[in-house]
């Protein structure tokens, strides 16, 4: 099997994709939003609670795509659970860094981190919008009042 | 028959190696063809001997690049049969000709309560114009149901016609089916002498066209998927029909006269080509109207449509594949799902192998809604292809099936 597949469909990719966590809608959820990508009719949508502490408590998505977009939201999920808002704001930014091929520069996330599994996608560009997907999403929550 | 190996000779971008060193099969012509060399060095020539703007010049290059621009438009009118060559109106795409005559035609045609009758499974290219003019004239759009091969249900589409019903627009060869709008539907639209639109973009590069014959009163098509260059589209129009429509953009070259009061418009076909037209595209596609010519349109029609039986055959003997359309007529293009694998990572796992499929929603996305994908993959073939490149296609599906196999 080709190196870049494998790469890019790492188990942890796969077992993500098709059995994503966090699936679903947040039952108290005060932040949502959707992410379509028009090119291709990737959906997702994105709900979370996030508490006075600007803790986000609890997230959910839900949506139909490829195995990497569902991967990458799912992860998302579980990196983001329990984590302070302003935090998640930069891992959007390492892990937007590290699917673009530009993990050198990263601040906070490590190649330890679970994310990492998704740095294949640097291989094929065409794919980076499938792994930014839910993560555009939860941009757009956190814009959303 | 044609000679494959010679034709693939022709293409310079055969011999590229894909990612991993494999031989790249391209199976995405329906997207856009690959050029042949004597397109590319043609019109890389006439950059260097020939180039200068097109129309008033007196010198020498602007009557070459003239004289070959008008050359182009007689091959176009040729090629498709039209009667004559004002009918022939470049622009920069198939979609642009298609959002000239939505809008000329229904500035002069569509009314509040009027309706147009489209199908459901139209590219997005025949769709969206037909919406900015529903929205502008608060008129109807009615979309006439297909079978589970792409075929026009003529029944549904009957009953969809009457006395408000403007015009037709429908695809002549469907980009996710492959099959080709029966006769029948056409001579419907006739028999009310109801104008009809016939998107051309998939049938012009694998049949043989003639508009007269066809029944249509306007058919258009693109230069890059017809193994010419990008930035060129066809507009062709019944004269007696272009003739009453206004203008679509102002500009130079389709001025008779100009004050500051205003101007009055000059004759087809230049009537439609305001500014600088995209002369060496038009020049390329003639060229390679020549080339395709030379094979034959009904020779590339065999043996595309033999390429696509074997495919077929091949494919509906594999149980984790679903196929969208199975008819006889398909011609060229096949749209399917590999069991539980999403279309991205078939095309992925694909593109590794060296093989080029579309994957996405094709830019039919209602159509997709009525299949109930989100997205599907599409393998369509062009004159390189050959069927040892299905045998290679068909074991990298395999492997792909046995790789995201759980």
């Amino acid at each position: 099997m080709n190196d870049l597949l494998k790469e890019l469909y790492q188990e942890i990719i796969l077992d993500h994709g098709q059995e994503p966590r966090n699936f679903g809608t947040c039952e108290n959820h005060n932040k949502s939003a959707d992410g379509h990508n028009p090119l291709c009719g990737d959906k997702v949508h994105l709900s979370f609670y996030l508490d006075e502490n600007d803790i986000i408590n609890d997230i959910k998505f839900s949506g139909e795509g490829c195995a990497i977009s569902i991967a990458s939201a799912s992860l998302m999920t579980e990196k983001l659970k329990g984590m302070k808002l302003s935090e998640a704001q930069s891992i959007f930014n390492d892990f937007t860094k590290l699917v673009k091929g530009d993990a050198d520069t990263l601040e906070i996330l490590n190649d330890e981190d679970s994310l990492f599994a998704l740095k294949g996608v640097e291989a094929f560009p065409m794919r980076v919008k499938c792994a930014t997907l839910a993560w555009h999403t939860f941009k757009s929550a956190v814009e959303n009042k | 028959m044609i000679n494959t190996t010679k034709i693939r000779k022709d293409f310079p971008i055969l011999d590229k190696k894909i990612l991993n060193q494999k031989d790249l099969i391209y199976f995405d012509t329906a997207a856009s063809a690959q050029k042949p060399e004597h397109v590319i060095s043609e019109m890389d020539n006439f950059y260097r001997q020939n180039y200068s703007n097109v129309s008033r010049g007196i010198h020498t290059l602007s009557v070459e690049s003239t004289f070959a621009f008008e050359e182009a438009r007689v091959k176009v009118q040729k090629f498709i049969n039209a009667s004559s060559e004002k009918e022939i109106i470049f622009t920069k795409s198939a979609t642009e000709s298609i959002n000239l005559i939505a809008q000329t035609f229904a500035e002069k045609n569509i009314n509040e309560g009027d309706e147009i009758v489209l199908t459901t499974m139209e590219h997005h290219s025949n769709l969206i114009p037909w919406f900015l003019v529903r929205d502008k004239y608060k008129c109807t759009i009615k979309f006439a149901d297909i079978d589970k091969n792409g075929h026009v249900d003529k029944e549904h589409f009957a009953s969809l016609l009457n006395d408000k019903t403007k015009i037709v627009a429908i695809t002549h060869l469907s980009n996710v089916f492959g099959t080709e709008t029966n006769s029948e539907i056409l001579k419907l639209c006739n028999d009310r002498n109801i104008p009809v639109l016939l998107d051309g973009c998939q049938s012009a590069a694998h049949l043989d066209i003639d508009v007269q014959k066809l029944g249509c009163d306007f058919y258009v098509f693109s230069g890059h998927k017809l193994y010419g260059p990008s930035g060129i589209g066809i507009l062709y129009g019944k004269e007696e029909i272009l003739e009453q429509l206004p203008p679509y953009q102002g500009g130079g070259g389709m001025i008779a006269d100009v004050t500051l009061d205003g101007a009055t418009f000059t004759s087809l076909p230049a009537k439609y080509e305001a500014g600088t037209p995209p002369i060496v595209e038009a020049f390329g596609l003639g060229v390679a109207i020549d080339y395709v010519t030379e094979i034959g349109m009904n020779n590339i029609n065999n043996h595309e449509t033999e390429l696509t039986k074997t495919a077929l055959n091949e494919m509906m003997d594999l149980d984790f594949v679903e196929i969208y359309g199975t008819s006889s007529d398909k011609n060229s293009i096949i749209s399917f799902n590999l069991e539980n694998i999403h279309s991205h990572e078939v095309a992925s796992f694909l593109d590794v192998e060296g093989v080029a499929i579309r994957a996405g929603h094709h830019c039919c996305q209602p159509l997709m809604k009525k299949l109930n994908v989100n997205s599907t993959s599409r393998m369509s073939f062009g004159i390189y292809n050959t069927a040892d490149e299905i045998k290679v296609f068909i074991d990298a599906i395999k492997k792909c099936r046995d790789f995201f196999k759980k």
